[in-house]
């Protein structure tokens, strides 16, 4: 079965162009542009894995993953952003997040992560 | 120490603008790299064979050469401001000056969901000023809204000319929310700058801020 992964990104080109070069890789994909749509997603539809965007207007990054891991806690969470460390929390690696990688994205790296969180959640739900 | 607070105020909003740019910037060259690795993806998976699949090769193009040209304008803007910083005094436009500091803080605003408007008035004469201590006032003032607006809120500036002066009024209108959000710009910074640009301060209410300022400011009075 392929991993299912919820984009979630206020840059609707970023993340259509991304959902559709992972999509060729098997993935099972879904992109979102803001986080109200990826909370009601994830919570009818729970991805394995989430790529998460920091920054966004309205409900922020850091929310959005404190409300996912609450609703699931073997939901991994990667942090997509444009710092070079998850700025805006200001209290160290935020609680339940998985990884993070920069923006612009390095495909091979997105998808070690993408399958070493995978690996992870399977191994949770299992134990 | 008046002087260092304003000094340290005005790199705090240097800094912001420039952090906005390069996050902004930043995001322009991720799309830019996905589309281009997307187009190497449909070769490499053998999707270019139908028409479908040109058509879909031509729209990503379309959308790389939409992406170059967004860059472009937002790049122009940042050009701008800073050749705005090299000189003292020099002439400018006023709509121009806000629009550039506007664009530069597009992000920013954005992610606050409150709205700008401009009610700018028609044939504005040039100004001779400091277009930086221009922005960084009009930011003061733009800034405290953004932190005190609740989201769906909007912020109209509107500017009219009369007697050799710019009037720029900035009307919020929205929900306050409550805050403890430090500003950029603290009072003394604040006083500091219109004094150096010679504007005089009226307030309407006690949320809308008129500032006249002088279309030329001599060189005299543009020293701290």
């Amino acid at each position: 079965m392929s991993t299912k992964v919820l984009i979630v990104d206020d840059e609707v080109e970023f993340a259509s162009t991304l959902a559709e070069r992972l999509a060729l890789r098997n993935y099972d994909v879904k992109a979102v542009y803001n986080a109200e749509d990826a909370i009601t997603d994830a919570q009818s539809d729970p991805p394995d894995v989430v790529l998460l965007d920091l920054r966004m207007p309205g409900i922020g990054g850091l929310e959005v993953l404190k409300i996912l891991k609450k609703f699931d806690p073997s939901i991994e969470v990667i942090l997509v952003t444009g710092q070079p460390e998850t700025e805006g929390s200001g209290e160290g690696i935020p609680t339940g997040l998985f990884d993070y990688i920069m923006k612009p994205v390095d495909m091979g790296e997105l998808i070690l992560k993408i399958n070493n969180a995978d690996q992870k959640r399977k191994l949770s739900r299992h134990s | 120490m008046e002087y260092e607070e304003l000094i340290a105020s005005q790199l705090s909003f240097i800094g912001k603008v420039l952090s906005v740019f390069s996050h902004d910037i930043n995001n322009h060259l991720a799309i830019l790299k996905e589309s281009a690795g997307l187009i190497g993806d449909l070769i490499e998976f053998g999707k270019t064979s139908s028409r479908k699949d040109l058509k879909e090769i031509l729209k990503i193009t379309q959308s790389i050469k939409n992406q170059i040209e967004q860059a472009t304008y937002f790049c122009d803007k940042l050009n701008g401001f800073g050749h705005g910083m090299e000189k003292p005094l020099s002439t400018f436009n006023i709509h121009e000056c806000i629009e550039e500091l506007m664009v530069l803080l597009n992000r920013f605003i954005n992610q606050k969901m409150i709205r700008i408007e401009k009610d700018f008035t028609a044939n504005m004469p040039l100004i001779y000023s400091n277009p930086l201590k221009v922005q960084f006032l009009m930011f003061c003032l733009v800034e405290k809204h953004l932190k005190r607006l609740d989201k769906n809120s909007r912020i109209i500036i509107k500017t009219v000319y009369a007697n050799d002066s710019i009037g720029i009024t900035i009307i919020p209108q929205g929900n306050l929310i409550e805050t403890d959000e430090k500003l950029t710009c603290d009072e003394e910074s604040y006083n500091h700058i219109i004094k150096q640009l010679g504007v005089n301060i009226s307030h309407k209410t006690a949320e809308e801020t008129t500032i006249i300022l002088p279309v030329s400011l001599s060189s005299g009075s543009n020293r701290s």
